[in-house]
């Protein structure tokens, strides 16, 4: 009984930083998805959320409206970063990849000219600072909000994608989008409108992620490696497949940090090794052709 | 034509074979000037340590163009060439080898992780090139991993133990838990932190080991508060102890343990907030100590680089300032950049507490290549007399209360006869 009290704060730790990085991975698994592009640059875009946030809120802005607007200028950003990719569209997948790795050294660097090399802060709303006694342990309550705000936008996007008309378009886009052309959508303002998306999601798990992670200029790279992973993890186009897989991977770093610490960041990747071993298309990835 | 162009092509890179060095040296013998004498920076510029490795850079820069500004050394004029070492040894190997063989680097200055400063070391002890190990700590940097050539200008995380541990236990207890970067720096540190606790009647009640880059500090948080020690020994740096101290902050444990940070660089500290300066650390200088030549100092570094983030100098800054400050006395004294002469020069170095601003002399140990100098414990200010004055300078500590005994039996430094000859 003593070790499941013992386990239980280290599991729901474990639940809520999976939940980030499910964040983190589903804008990823959005642009790979229907561009058929594996963006580099996402989490480069992540750090500029959180960059941009900063720069609102020093101009006066309440982090609610840091919250909203730094995801939208973001995700402008992200649309000219697509106008760019359009050229490699239907050509060998290194053009696109080798362009978002550009992008993300431009952005990176963009950032160091911009707001400097140096650690930044982004403050903590007041109603979100401090900790809180949960089960006789002292959790921030800044991590709570975090957990809840990625429980919120995952919930958003999984409606916005299941129920309404442009998500059908999109989910249709990543399953064919030469069919979807054929079907008369403009799929060059469905590609955009999903990048935009994409980068969005990326600047807005920037900003909740900012004051847990700091904020540094190559904050992106500690983003966008377990983003690639996960999606690799939940079966390459799986919505649900990379939320449990982010919850999977979260456990596995909290539980490995606290009884095997040395071992807790080289843990998702054991897990990856392993899952993929047995089921090379990930947990709720389709079978491919060849495979049938 | 296409037999034209290729001609043409052979012609044009036989020529830029010929003509290139060839109208180098022609250029130098034309004014009357010696070659430049390269100095390779092997600092990092990204990764764990990209701040502070931007932070020692800057200080050897001015060091260098104070000299420049005197007419260089030796009637030569002083070219400082940067390359990121990344904070990943691989890196470190592979610019020291470039800086050696191709860019004929007569020197190597910078490291802050131990990892990197010890890859370094050992291309540079392959050649002969003296290296300055600005500011890594591990104490294995002037121990098992010693070498004749290299240089260790920063206290170790023997020395930061010393200063702190006996008193730490008298003012909060004799439980530790150690919280342990899980590099060579952080594994030595711990190790030191270690058996002066245990030699001291406390008891380390677990280790947690922190892997480099870690960002989410809440399962170790949790951790710490089921096994409540009295004491936590942190050996985390670069980003992880900024990351680490917010966290700290955020669920309010650092009112509700002891922290103790074995050694805090100010580019790690600066701009977090007087929040997050909690605990007691260990240093090698700070930008207001009531000493001569301080102010001074501060002042130069603000005319160099008005406007800059960090806004006055911390101790990486210093380190790199002193450390490229005393080699290039070493050479003009020697009258020679040859490698032994140069050595010869620093081995048993004496430096006056007043030329480096520290409250006692400092020396070059002579067996293990380490500069011995004053420590500082330090602490929040809570009365600070400007917003950038967040230490509290607690304590100094003198060199010979600090000296890792350990470390000459662990250093086998190689012969001269071992070392190879090497001048620029």
């Amino acid at each position: 009984m003593d070790v499941l009290l013992n386990l239980l704060p280290h599991l729901l730790n474990g639940v809520s930083l999976g939940l980030l990085f499910a964040l983190i991975a589903l804008g990823f698994m959005l642009i790979v998805g229907v561009m058929e592009v594996i963006n580099l640059a996402h989490g480069s875009l992540f750090a500029l959320g959180a960059y941009v946030a900063i720069t609102l809120m020093g101009w006066k802005l309440s982090y609610a409206a840091a919250f909203l607007l730094a995801p939208l200028l973001v995700g402008a950003f992200g649309m000219l970063l697509e106008l760019c990719l359009r050229r490699t569209y239907g050509k060998d997948p290194l053009y696109g990849l080798l362009l978002t790795f550009g992008a993300a050294l431009v952005i990176e660097e963009l950032i160091r000219v911009l707001w400097g090399s140096n650690e930044k802060q982004l403050p903590v709303p007041e109603m979100f600072s401090g900790a809180t006694l949960v089960g006789g342990l002292l959790y921030a309550k800044y991590r709570m909000f975090a957990c809840a705000a990625a429980v919120g936008l995952i919930l958003l996007l999984w409606l916005f994608l299941e129920k309404t008309p442009y998500g059908a378009m999109i989910k249709a886009g990543a399953h064919d989008s030469e069919m979807v052309r054929a079907l008369g959508i403009n799929l060059p303002r469905l590609r955009l409108a999903v990048f935009a998306l994409g980068t969005a999601l990326a600047a807005v798990a920037g900003i909740v992620l900012a004051p847990i992670w700091g904020v540094r200029p190559h904050m992106g790279v500690d983003a966008v490696v377990p983003a690639f992973l996960i999606i690799v993890l939940g079966g390459v186009g799986s919505f649900w497949g990379a939320v449990l897989a982010g919850i999977l991977v979260g456990i596995v770093v909290g539980l490995t940090g606290a009884y095997a610490s040395e071992w807790s960041l080289l843990s998702m990747y054991l897990l990856l090794i392993a899952l993929v071993t047995f089921r090379a298309r990930g947990l709720f990835g389709k079978k491919t052709a060849l495979e049938n | 034509m296409q037999g034209n162009r290729r001609k043409l092509l052979q012609m044009l890179a036989a020529g830029a074979a010929f003509y290139g060095p060839w109208k180098v040296n022609r250029a130098w013998a034309q004014a009357g000037q010696k070659k430049p004498l390269v100095i390779g920076l092997t600092m990092d510029a990204s990764g764990q340590y990209g701040a502070s490795g931007m932070d020692e850079r800057l200080g050897a820069m001015l060091a260098i163009r104070e000299f420049n500004q005197k007419g260089g050394v030796l009637g030569r004029q002083i070219e400082a060439l940067h390359m990121d070492t990344e904070t990943t040894p691989a890196t470190g190997s592979r610019v020291a080898e470039r800086m050696i063989t191709r860019n004929d680097a007569a020197f190597l200055i910078g490291a802050v992780h131990s990892g990197v400063a010890n890859a370094i070391s050992q291309v540079a002890q392959k050649y002969g090139c003296v290296f300055f190990n600005t500011n890594s700590s591990s104490p294995t940097e002037a121990g098992r991993d010693c070498h004749r050539v290299k240089f260790v200008w920063d206290g170790n995380g023997t020395n930061f133990a010393h200063a702190i541990v006996k008193n730490a236990m008298r003012a909060s207890g004799r439980n530790w838990l150690l919280l342990t970067n899980d590099y060579v720096w952080g594994h030595n540190t711990s190790k030191a932190t270690r058996t002066l606790v245990e030699a001291n009647g406390g008891k380390i009640v677990d280790e947690l080991m922190v892997p480099q880059n870690t960002r989410d500090f809440t399962s170790y948080l949790l951790k710490i508060q089921q096994i409540k020690p009295n004491v936590i020994a942190a050996a985390v740096g670069g980003d992880d102890i900024k990351a680490l101290r917010q966290q700290v902050v955020q669920t309010k444990l650092d009112k509700s343990f002891a922290w103790i940070n074995n050694q805090q660089d100010w580019p790690d500290v600066y701009g977090l907030g007087p929040d997050a300066v909690f605990g007691v650390f260990g240093t090698t200088w700070y930008y207001r100590l009531d000493l001569p030549g301080v102010k001074d100092f501060v002042a130069r570094y603000q005319k160099t680089y008005p406007g800059i983030q960090i806004a006055v100098p911390g101790n990486v800054f210093y380190n790199g300032y002193v450390a490229t400050r005393e080699l290039l006395r070493c050479v003009e004294e020697a009258g020679s950049t040859n490698n032994l002469a140069v050595i010869k020069k620093l081995e048993g170095r004496k430096m006056s507490a007043a030329d480096r601003m520290q409250h006692h002399d400092a020396w070059i140990d002579a067996s293990t290549h380490q500069v011995q100098q004053t420590i500082y414990m330090a602490s929040y200010n809570d009365k600070p007399a400007e917003k950038d004055d967040i230490f509290r300078i607690q304590a100094q500590v003198a060199p010979q209360d600090v000296v890792d005994q350990g470390a000459p039996a662990a250093c086998k430094l190689e012969s001269y006869a071992a070392t190879p000859s090497y001048e620029q």
